[in-house]
């Protein structure tokens, strides 16, 4: 906690696997117990709290990685300005037509469920949730490669709010 | 630019900019456990929208393919029967699922990081009274489906409600409606999980954030050396605004596709409430209080005046829960000092406190553990035993080798 380094959110990640890993051998267990067919299909309470858990240690480490990698290990005061290449523009330009393309998809999946059948709700979950990542990833490339770094330091006493 | 301009000699947003918008907030993503429970809430409350546009608050009895089913039951299986309703009817469940466990363990890193002394203890106790908000929230939406699982798990939050000496009746009655389940359970419910919890959690938001802006974050410990006695860190627009606005797409991201990959409540797989009682247990944040009223005998009973008494229930599900809460709102005003905190201490540095912080979470894991004492085929005594001698062996071993490692700094 002295710094924000990596290696809380690389042992978050580590917790997450082993987490959704302890998930699925439950269900296997409890399969096991009841003949090699869970008594009904749905997660148990132990399970529901163990992918809770693991979620969250997920978005956690993702977190963790995002915020080390994008505002550094330490804050130094000062202006540091960006200097985007011909190479980050044209990821940003592939994962801006690939997030119109989820879009598209996604309206062509709903559109699907409502007039012929059903869609699983993991494909929609999927392509809504993919469509929120590469946002993520292209804001991402927005503030490292174009709108740099400012580190402030503040008096400690301010008239904010009051 | 324009209409910057426009908007500017009208509101002064120079100003607004200047004064709010260039606070430092300084970095360190364990401070983002606090925003994922903040991402949560925000994403309970836009998904919490779009159900209510299909549920129906009832329990009277309609048909539905044949059957007469309770109306709570059946607008669930409408809204899952939407284009991406089911997905978005998961995404809230798990949602609330990851508040819990957010707040939790934002609060963990406030109790290990010393964060809650002098200046910031109000807002402990608001974090406290927030922790507790969610999960009652959490709680009362669990028993909306109006399926057999749900009705199930909110017989036993009435039994503990109801068990209260002297105010039970008057809480089964102000939380349910009356004896549960009743035609005005649902209502009540409802109203409550929609409209008065989710304000008392905005308030409470509200003013935490408020408090927490103007006494400043606490800061890593390198900001010490850096910029000595002032606040070293980005400004909130647009480089936090930026970070908080990817971070929270990452979010999403993660729990659509869990969400979508997981339902977290399959109504049609628990089937609508039933005469005969199904084995299921509460929700995991709900099993160490269950695993606490399965070790202790239903036979503990304790008279008092008025024809009142404590059952097992009080003591289980309201006793020992409230001295854990009691003990953390005192703990601020216990574990004071003169001087105003402005860095996170670290862990190593706090031997005793962090072994108590491991000490009581192993006490939440055997509690919890306790919860499949029949499925277990563990006897009462054993985890009797467990649950007192685990908890301190976790405290001392964590506090021996803590001091052998780190040596005694505290």
């Amino acid at each position: 906690m002295y710094r924000n380094d990596t290696v809380i959110p690389f042992f978050a990640l580590l917790l997450s696997v082993a987490l959704y890993l302890a998930t699925y051998l439950d269900g296997q267990h409890i399969a096991q117990l009841h003949g090699g067919k869970p008594p009904h299909a749905a997660l148990s309470e132990g399970q529901i709290g163990l992918v809770a858990f693991a979620t969250l240690s997920l978005i956690y480490a993702l977190i963790g990685y995002f915020s080390a990698w994008l505002e550094g290990v330490e804050l130094r005061p000062g202006r540091h300005v960006p200097s985007p290449g011909m190479a980050v523009t044209l990821v940003a330009l592939i994962l801006a037509v690939v997030e119109a393309a989820l879009g598209g998809f996604f309206v062509r999946l709903l559109l699907y469920h409502l007039t012929e059948k059903p869609v699983s709700s993991a494909a929609e979950g999927t392509v809504f949730g993919l469509m929120m990542l590469v946002g993520a990833v292209l804001l991402a490339i927005y503030k490292k490669y174009y709108l740099g770094d400012e580190v402030l330091v503040e008096e400690e006493h301010s008239e904010v709010p009051w | 630019m324009s209409v910057y301009k426009w908007l500017d000699e009208r509101l002064d947003l120079d100003r607004l900019n200047k004064k709010f918008l260039r606070k430092a907030f300084p970095v360190h993503h364990s401070f983002f456990l606090g925003e994922i429970t903040l991402f949560s809430f925000i994403t309970l409350v836009l998904t919490g929208i779009f159900l209510t546009f299909g549920y129906e608050p009832s329990s009277r009895l309609v048909k539905h393919a044949g059957e007469q089913l309770p109306a709570a039951y059946v607008s669930v299986l409408y809204i899952d029967s939407l284009p991406f309703g089911r997905v978005l009817r998961s995404v809230h469940h798990w949602a609330a699922h990851i508040m819990v466990a957010a707040a939790f363990l934002h609060m963990l890193r406030i109790l290990i990081s010393g964060a809650y002394k002098k200046p910031r203890e109000i807002n402990w106790l608001l974090g406290l009274a927030l922790l507790g908000a969610t999960v009652v929230t959490a709680f009362i939406g669990y028993s909306l489906p109006f399926d057999a699982f749900s009705v199930t798990a909110t017989q036993i939050g009435y039994g503990i409600g109801k068990s209260i000496p002297y105010i039970g009746d008057w809480v089964a009655q102000v939380m349910f409606g009356g004896e549960y389940p009743t035609l005005h359970s649902i209502p009540r419910l409802y109203s409550l999980h929609v409209l008065w919890l989710p304000l008392l959690l905005m308030a409470l938001i509200g003013v935490h954030m408020l408090i927490m802006i103007k006494q400043k974050h606490t800061q890593p410990k390198y900001a010490e050396e850096v910029a000595p006695g002032k606040i070293l860190g980005v400004p909130l627009a647009p480089m936090q605004l930026s970070v908080m606005t990817l971070l929270f797409l990452l979010y999403l991201g993660v729990l659509f596709i869990i969400g979508g990959a997981i339902i977290a409540h399959p109504i049609e797989v628990y089937g609508p409430p039933t005469t005969s009682t199904p084995a299921l247990k509460p929700d995991w944040y709900f099993l160490w209080i269950y695993g606490i009223l399965q070790i202790i005998p239903s036979s503990w009973k304790i008279p008092l005046p008025f024809g009142a008494e404590i059952t097992s229930e009080f003591i289980g599900g309201v006793l020992i829960p409230g001295i854990l809460g009691l003990i953390a709102v005192l703990l601020p005003f216990l574990d004071n000092r003169k001087t105003k905190m402005r860095y996170v201490e670290l862990p190593s540095h706090h031997p005793m406190r962090t072994s108590v912080t491991v000490g009581l979470l192993f006490f939440f894991f055997v509690a919890t553990f306790a919860g499949w004492k029949q499925e277990l085929n563990l006897s009462v005594g054993v985890l009797w035993m467990m649950l007192i001698f685990v908890p301190i062996t976790a405290w001392l071993v964590t506090y021996v080798l803590m001091r052998q490692i780190y040596g005694p700094r505290e």
